[in-house]
């Protein structure tokens, strides 16, 4: 059907809301409880638009498109009926904005700003108070008198989560939000409802007042908490990311998991070696990677083994099969078994590791044995040196009751006693890398952080061993991996894996 | 929080209500008023349960039980004593009326007696301002009150439930 929206025509699907026609025409309407995830609720009429010829302002979220519709989105109608509904939600708002984490993404000031910019007309001691810093859960503070009443944290406890934790009680301004009796925000999407308060009712407890959101840098990435590889932006400020909030794309919903947001911890993990740690005490990292490399070379290749890993990118263990080739060792492993899916429907992944499917198209292209056969090997006594993470490594040989002397690559806080060295890598968070989730599409993680001095990706940590024992791979750089990628990996032979924009999906 | 059940007759009940609404959900108020008919109040456990019977939301019964003032949240007396205090009974002396009863009584409004028999609550009009001054006992209207007449009827209700005991 056809309408008209200030004046220009256009064209939309019967159904369609009147802020989602204007949207699409690049018409920003502005919303508090309209949520495009959430159900329609109408309740802070800030939205409100003229339609020619109706008596009355309607709301652009609930009124749907009719043909032959003129809309007008900023009259001078609309302008001071925004103004009024700011007026009104702000009457017993505290104003709060110094000590309010909300601040610079607040939907209050931002408005405020843009439509009301009137003077108060109600003194600070006639607001109506309300309990503020309410332990809402795990995740979550509430501070009831910053609230709007917009629902939208109703809605989703009620429409996504179906945990109901939350409820509007009592009415006119004596209204609030609350909790159900005995119950606490803890479900495993609670944090969404901190990115979903148009105000500072909710925040997280996690990031309140660590970092002023506008001293934030902004890196889109991706999540490598499990197998789904949720879009997220990484937020990080003078080299530290202070949290990681969900990105729009096509295909995923708009949240994220309590969980994944909270992977960026590992980073900052007190435990994390920022050293090789090797027998012979703290080193440099790429004194680390010599050891490591002296202790191969003295070794004949069959005694050496090589562990590939899900929760490492293509780069990496593209890079361990490739000194594994030129070692010309067979004892490598890069295999792993699962059977991924959405466990609670939503976005959570039964299957933990990021990268499952990109470790099973390197597995078919160079060969190599399974988790179990790999096993027995370890067990037969045959191995005596082995490279790969830490916490397989640590699994394999407690699985195979051997204690084989190995240098492991470690990207978190998991401790690594008893091992030959400790060789710190660079995470997703500081290096561009790829993943293949469990859906067969490309994911891309890109380097929002520096590595600590000298520490390297594992490709390039391999390439540097692989030059020391010589028995070189040439993948000195990120584009020579993404070039031996797509040349020894039929699947990915058409990929555009340079082009930092382009998607890519497995057939 | 405590597990909740309807007696068996209100149950019996649900389906009938629901029957006359075009959806279930719209059968909300009606089924409330029926169980605080029946415990004399809406006790917090029933929204839960009446959220599961009716396949809606804690939050939307939770917020249409605290939203109207009729629903009583909390058990009060068996007399509820609803003194109407809008402009024709005012007029008509519902002031003295209600400081009466207060002193009567020995509880302030919205409170309970101890003995359990009464509620007392200021309410706004009953729609009966041609009786004024009206007050409600349960479901009953007690019209163009004295303090004579409230003086009695709190005897006769006292009466009543010791004869009833």
């Amino acid at each position: 059907m056809r309408l008209k929206i200030d004046g220009k025509e256009t064209e939309v699907k019967p159904g369609t809301s009147i802020l989602e026609a204007a949207q699409a025409m690049g018409v920003l309407i502005p919303r508090y409880c309209y949520h495009p995830s959430l159900s329609v609720a109408g309740n802070c009429r800030i939205c409100l638009v003229e339609i020619e010829g109706a008596p009355k302002l309607a709301t652009a979220c609930s009124t749907p498109c009719a043909e032959g519709m003129s809309v007008l989105t900023s009259s001078e109608k609309v302008r001071a009926a925004r103004r009024d509904v700011m007026e009104f939600l702000l009457i017993n708002h505290p104003l709060d904005c110094p000590i309010c984490d909300q601040a610079g993404e607040c939907g209050l000031q931002d408005y405020y700003m843009e439509h009301g910019r009137h003077k108060s007309r109600f003194p600070q001691a006639d607001k109506v108070r309300r309990q503020k810093r309410r332990d809402a859960g795990k995740y979550l503070v509430l501070d009831n008198e910053r609230c709007i009443l917009c629902t939208r944290c109703v809605r989703f406890c009620e429409e996504v989560t179906k945990t109901e934790e939350l409820c509007v009680r009592e009415r006119g301004d004596r209204s609030y939000i609350d909790l159900k009796p005995g119950a606490r925000l803890d479900n495993d999407y609670s944090l969404n409802i901190a990115d979903i308060c148009p105000v500072g009712a909710f925040t997280s407890a996690d990031f309140r007042f660590r970092k002023r959101v506008w001293f934030l840098e902004r890196t889109p990435s991706v999540c490598a908490g499990c197998a789904t590889g949720c879009p997220v932006e990484v937020h990080h400020s003078g080299g530290a990311v202070y949290r990681l909030m969900p990105r729009p794309e096509e295909g995923f919903p708009a949240w994220l998991c309590d969980e994944g947001r909270m992977t960026y911890k590992s980073l900052r993990a007190p435990g994390r070696p920022a050293a090789a740690f090797c027998e012979e005490g703290n080193l440099k990292p790429a004194a680390g990677l010599r050891f490591a490399a002296s202790r191969l070379g003295k070794l004949k290749p069959e005694q050496v083994a090589i562990f590939g890993s899900p929760f490492m990118s293509l780069e990496d263990n593209l890079a361990l099969a490739e000194l594994a080739a030129a070692i010309g060792t067979r004892n490598f492993c890069l295999h792993f078994s699962t059977e991924p899916g959405i466990k609670d429907g939503i976005l959570k992944n039964t299957d933990h590791s990021p990268n499952a499917r990109g470790l099973s198209l390197i597995h078919s292209a160079y060969g190599g044995y399974t988790r179990e056969q790999f096993s027995e090997k370890l067990a037969s006594g045959e191995v005596k040196f082995i490279l790969g993470r830490n916490e397989e490594v640590k699994a394999a040989l407690a699985a195979a009751k051997a204690d084989i002397p190995s240098s492991v690559f470690s990207f978190s806080d998991e401790p690594a006693p008893g091992r030959a060295c400790v060789l710190p890598a660079a995470s997703h968070f500081e290096s561009d890398c790829l993943f293949i989730n469990y859906a067969g599409r490309l994911r891309r993680a890109r380097a929002a952080v520096k590595a600590p001095e000298g520490v390297l990706p594992v490709w390039q940590a391999a390439d540097r061993i692989a030059s020391m024992v010589g028995a070189p791979i040439r993948l000195e750089t990120r584009a020579a991996v993404l070039e031996r990628l797509k040349s020894r990996i039929p699947e990915l032979a058409g990929a555009p894996l340079a082009d930092d924009k382009a998607e890519f999906e497995l057939k | 929080m405590k597990k909740f059940k309807f007696s068996p007759e209100f149950n019996t009940r649900v389906a009938a209500t629901v029957a006359r609404y075009p959806r279930a959900d719209a059968a909300l108020i009606p089924l409330m008023q029926e169980v605080q008919r029946e415990l004399g109040h809406f006790p917090e456990e029933a929204a839960q349960a009446l959220a599961n019977l009716l396949g809606i939301s804690y939050a939307r019964v939770k917020g249409v039980l605290t939203f109207y003032t009729m629903f009583r949240r909390e058990p009060g007396g068996r007399y509820l004593l609803q003194v109407c205090r809008n402009l024709s009974c005012h007029m008509a002396g519902s002031v003295k009326l209600l400081e009466y009863l207060k002193g009567r009584l020995g509880v302030e409004e919205g409170g309970t007696t101890h003995d359990g028999l009464f509620t007392l609550v200021a309410v706004e009009c009953l729609g009966s301002c041609g009786t004024a001054p009206v007050m409600m006992v349960n479901d009953d209207y007690h019209e163009n009150l004295t303090v004579e007449k409230l003086d009695k009827l709190i005897s006769d209700l006292r009466a009543a439930a010791k004869a009833q005991k």
